[in-house]
């Protein structure tokens, strides 16, 4: 144990990532979907005209669109009732106005992200927060030399007023426009919340950016936005990380996450996820990559019923490049469904997609992805690794990879490799004094490395830690 | 959306069939069934991505490729001592309650809308059979296609211990204006501790299509090794596949496809491990010139009682031609975690250094170029045990270079 895990000890780990809080909305949107939910939401956020207008068409889309149920071995969606879901609910605190200091939340909400040590990331000096408790975000730290420098991170619905034109020629246009997917036009329709991160021209913003999420209200979906514009030569890391309670009703999360990554510039996001067992999650992630941009996925998807998560970049701009890092952990009755999408549309471009996948319990993950080289992306390379553990008959690991490939000076290579754990490298450890348990937890924490270093190291000790509450009591 | 079956596909034409070739009754009634079942079947599942789908089965316009009273073949079969090779006609008088209750057990005739189509109308095909301990080398079957349409069926059965290396060579004859159609549905039931080999090299003209679904069943300890060779044709679509349902039973699937102008190469290789200790092994190598397309799935699937399997699988294509496009999808389907299984795809052009290395000894680049693709299919050619089809794709692969 480092001292790194130190603020870990403060509070038992299990309590840290399975509690509710009583609900405290002061307003609920009714249950179901109509046209007259989506203009009171919109009507209560303030939004200009457009905003409702794309939210109405996204609606339509919606109506009109058949659930995703034809894909080879996907995650029995049948249960996902968008009627039974609360599109909206508002905490009540004051948020038209940013709150500037940690201590002006309430008790309660403050209460929620102690047990997840966002203030641990606070007192080390991590640059912002904006947590979102619900569905809209209730606390922003900046700090000013960001605000100098002309660098904004502000919640989704401030972006709409503040900066109106950006978000406008941004939002949900040409990168996840919502005729995408179902789930896609959900998420037009309903949207609330969320991150809006500006980074001008040569500007380095040094320390990760950072925003939770939390569902907390029975039966209601959250669907927060984040858009992320990196003007040229810029560097940004955003990170996400999500811990919701366990209810009885299930949860649909449908999130939608847009990024603009200019000429030169280098984007990093992350997220950590782990929604409750009953949570239907279901995501679009997109970059658009200009020339000689970079954009990094990594993502490390825990809990939820079932989790369909292709985050995809778009490599618009001649030696524009890639790189996907994920791992996934399935035990009872979980569907983890994920993967990456690229498309090479240019020259000289470049990916490379690392995918660990752990299933144990019955639990069930499959790798799902797409590498498309476009005639005219001359000189292009991708390098495609899935890597997957069972512990157990019960549980089932699929890789599914999809390669298009319509250009002849390309380097392109998959491989993937499905084992159990080496019996030898557990008898290697127990020889030299480790428990079954432990010296499996050390295997598996192993294999979970490649993630667990890209992390600044709270996120990386929080990975651990899931994945080992994850393994806990339930191995040998 | 089933497929529409065509007019003249009645049951009239299929009595006219079974009449003409004096069929048993039992024969008779799985054609009619496979008929009827095509009123409800799709075609073979294809591949989409977002936007699409990597091959149009549906463009197949049967009213126009299938003339089921008019198929004309010349098959010359060589049989090795000990093992019977039959023309269907001959396995009817001979086998009657073997071939009974061997057709239709490895492939089910309503598998999908082609296979019900080829069973409803095959006129020709061949039954081998292989008695306990019998050790058989050279079975050949060579099959020329001298009408517009023409439908197959193979049926191999190998009794205990007994083993067979068995060459499929398929070439156009006469003739015909416009498209063509050739379909063959090849079965293997290999018997406890038996050993199939079946290697198939196709040289069909391009104006056909060709479609081909072969498929194994082997016993304990068993082991169905495939060579199949793709050279020919406007459009294949082929489908070879194992299922290990006996404990110890092995499979190689080895691939090769050269596709040039315009060809069409959908290949596909699937294996099921059902039982314990089960080893498969999948080698697919392709080369794409001019605007030609392959498309290519190997699927290993695991199942949950499938202790301690072993499997793997590799995919190579060569591009020689810029406009042409190599799509591939190699799946892992893992429900026991007592496996040892890795998949890998590559797509790529030849060796930019191997090529500057001969081509600073003087070695023309054209030259240097085609040695390198000949090298690239040798990993191929050695798994080939019949020289003569050995031999044969080599040439076909040299000549299609040299074009």
């Amino acid at each position: 144990m480092s001292s790194d895990q130190d603020h870990l000890k403060e509070t038992d780990t299990e309590a840290r990532f399975e509690f509710k809080k009583e609900e405290r909305s002061s307003f609920q949107a009714d249950k179901g979907l109509t046209e007259e939910t989506i203009r009171v939401i919109s009507e209560d956020k303030d939004e200009p005209e457009w905003m409702l207008k794309r939210r109405l068409r996204a609606l339509e889309q919606f109506q009109e669109m058949p659930m995703p149920t034809d894909w080879p071995g996907q995650p029995d969606l049948s249960e996902v009732d968008v009627d039974e879901i609360v599109p909206y609910i508002r905490p009540d605190v004051e948020t038209r106005e940013s709150v500037d200091d940690w201590t002006d939340l309430p008790d309660d909400i403050k209460d929620t992200f102690d047990k997840l040590g966002i203030p641990e990331a606070e007192k080390n000096a991590l640059s912002g927060v904006g947590a979102q408790y619900e569905s809209e975000v209730v606390y922003q730290n900046m700090q000013e030399r960001w605000e100098e420098k002309g660098v904004v991170f502000c919640n989704m619905d401030e972006a709409v007023q503040e900066h109106e034109d950006l978000v406008r020629e941004h939002f949900m246009t040409k990168c996840v426009p919502p005729s995408d997917n179902k789930f896609a036009a959900l998420h037009g329709a309903v949207w609330s919340g969320g991150s809006f991160v500006y980074v001008p021209e040569d500007t380095t913003v040094e320390m990760p950016v950072q925003a939770y999420f939390r569902m907390n209200s029975e039966g209601m979906g959250q669907f927060e936005h984040t858009l992320i514009i990196a003007e040229e030569n810029s560097e940004v890391h955003y990170i996400e990380g999500c811990s919701a309670p366990k209810y009885s009703a299930f949860n649909l999360h449908s999130g939608g996450v847009e990024v603009f990554v200019g000429e030169d510039a280098h984007v990093q996001y992350s997220t950590v996820q782990n929604w409750s067992k009953n949570t239907y999650n279901l995501n679009t992630k997109r970059a658009l990559v200009e020339e000689d941009g970079r954009m990094e996925w990594i993502s490390g998807s825990m809990g939820s019923k079932a989790t369909m998560l292709y985050p995809s970049s778009v490599l618009k701009g001649r030696g524009a490049s890639d790189n996907h890092i994920t791992i996934a952990f399935a035990g009872e009755g979980q569907n983890i469904d994920t993967g990456a999408k690229v498309y090479h549309n240019a020259p000289n471009t470049k990916s490379t997609i690392e995918s660990k996948s752990i299933s144990k319990d019955g639990g069930r993950t499959n790798y799902r992805g797409l590498v498309h080289i476009a005639d005219g992306a001359a000189n292009s390379s991708t390098s495609v690794e899935c890597d997957a553990l069972m512990f157990d008959n019960e549980s089932t690991s699929d890789t599914m990879p999809y390669m298009e490939i319509n250009e002849s000076t390309v380097d392109v290579a998959h491989e993937a490799t499905v084992g159990k754990i080496g019996d030898e490298d557990v008898f290697y450890l127990q020889s030299r004094g480790l428990d079954d348990d432990d010296a499996k937890q050390m295997i598996v924490s192993g294999f979970i490395e490649p993630i667990t270093e890209e992390l600044p190291i709270e996120y990386a000790v929080e990975l651990n830690r899931l994945v080992e509450l994850e393994m806990e009591g339930s191995l040998g | 959306m089933s497929t529409q079956v065509p007019a003249d596909l009645s049951e009239a034409t299929v009595h006219e069939i079974a009449d003409r070739r004096d069929e048993p009754d039992w024969l008779r009634e799985t054609r009619l069934k496979a008929l009827k079942a095509m009123d409800d079947l799709e075609m073979p599942d294809v591949i989409q991505t977002p936007g699409r789908r990597w091959t149009n089965l549906d463009q197949l316009d049967f009213s126009e490729l299938a003339d089921p009273l008019n198929q004309a073949d010349d098959t010359d079969r060589v049989t090795d001592e000990g093992v019977e090779v039959l023309s269907f006609a001959e396995a009817m008088a001979e086998h009657p309650s073997l071939l009974e209750a061997k057709f239709g057990s490895v492939i089910e005739p309503d598998t999908n809308y082609l296979t019900a189509l080829s069973v409803a109308l095959f006129t020709t095909g061949t039954f081998i059979y292989v008695p306990e301990g019998v050790d058989a080398e050279d079975v050949t079957i060579r099959t020329e296609m001298n009408s517009r349409s023409l439908f197959s069926q193979t049926l191999v059965v190998t009794e205990d211990s007994s083993s067979v290396t068995i060459l499929e060579r398929i070439d156009s004859g006469d003739d015909v204006e416009g498209d063509r159609y050739y379909s063959n549905l090849v079965e293997v039931d290999a018997g406890e501790n038996s050993y199939v080999q079946y290697g198939s090299l196709q040289t069909l003209d391009e104006d056909t299509y060709n479609v081909t679904l072969k498929r194994g069943d082997a016993d304990v300890y068993s082991t169905i090794d495939w060579i199949e060779g793709n050279i020919g044709s406007r459009l294949t679509r082929s489908d070879i596949e194992t299922e290990l349902n006996g404990d110890g039973s092995e499979t190689k699937i080895v691939g090769a496809f050269f596709g040039h102008d315009d060809q069409h190469f959908d290949v596909n290789a699937r294996v099921w491990h059902q039982a314990e200790h089960t080893t498969a092994d999948l080698v697919t190598r392709g080369v794409l010139d001019d605007t030609a397309r392959s498309v290519y799935e190997g699927v290993q699937d695991v199942g949950r009682e499938a202790w301690d399997t072993s499997s793997y699988q590799r995919e190579n294509t060569l591009m020689l031609s810029d406009d042409s496009e190599a799509d591939a999808s190699p799946k892992l389907i893992i429900n026991n975690h007592d496996t040892e299984a890795s998949h890998s795809a590559t797509v790529g052009q030849v060796d930019q250094e191997d090529l500057f290395y001969l081509t600073s000894r003087s070695i023309p680049e054209r030259d240097a170029r085609n040695t390198l693709v000949e090298g690239f299919f040798v990993p191929v050619l050695e798994e080939i045990e019949v020289d003569e089809l050995r031999e044969d794709l080599e040439s076909q692969v040299a000549a299609r270079l040299r074009e």
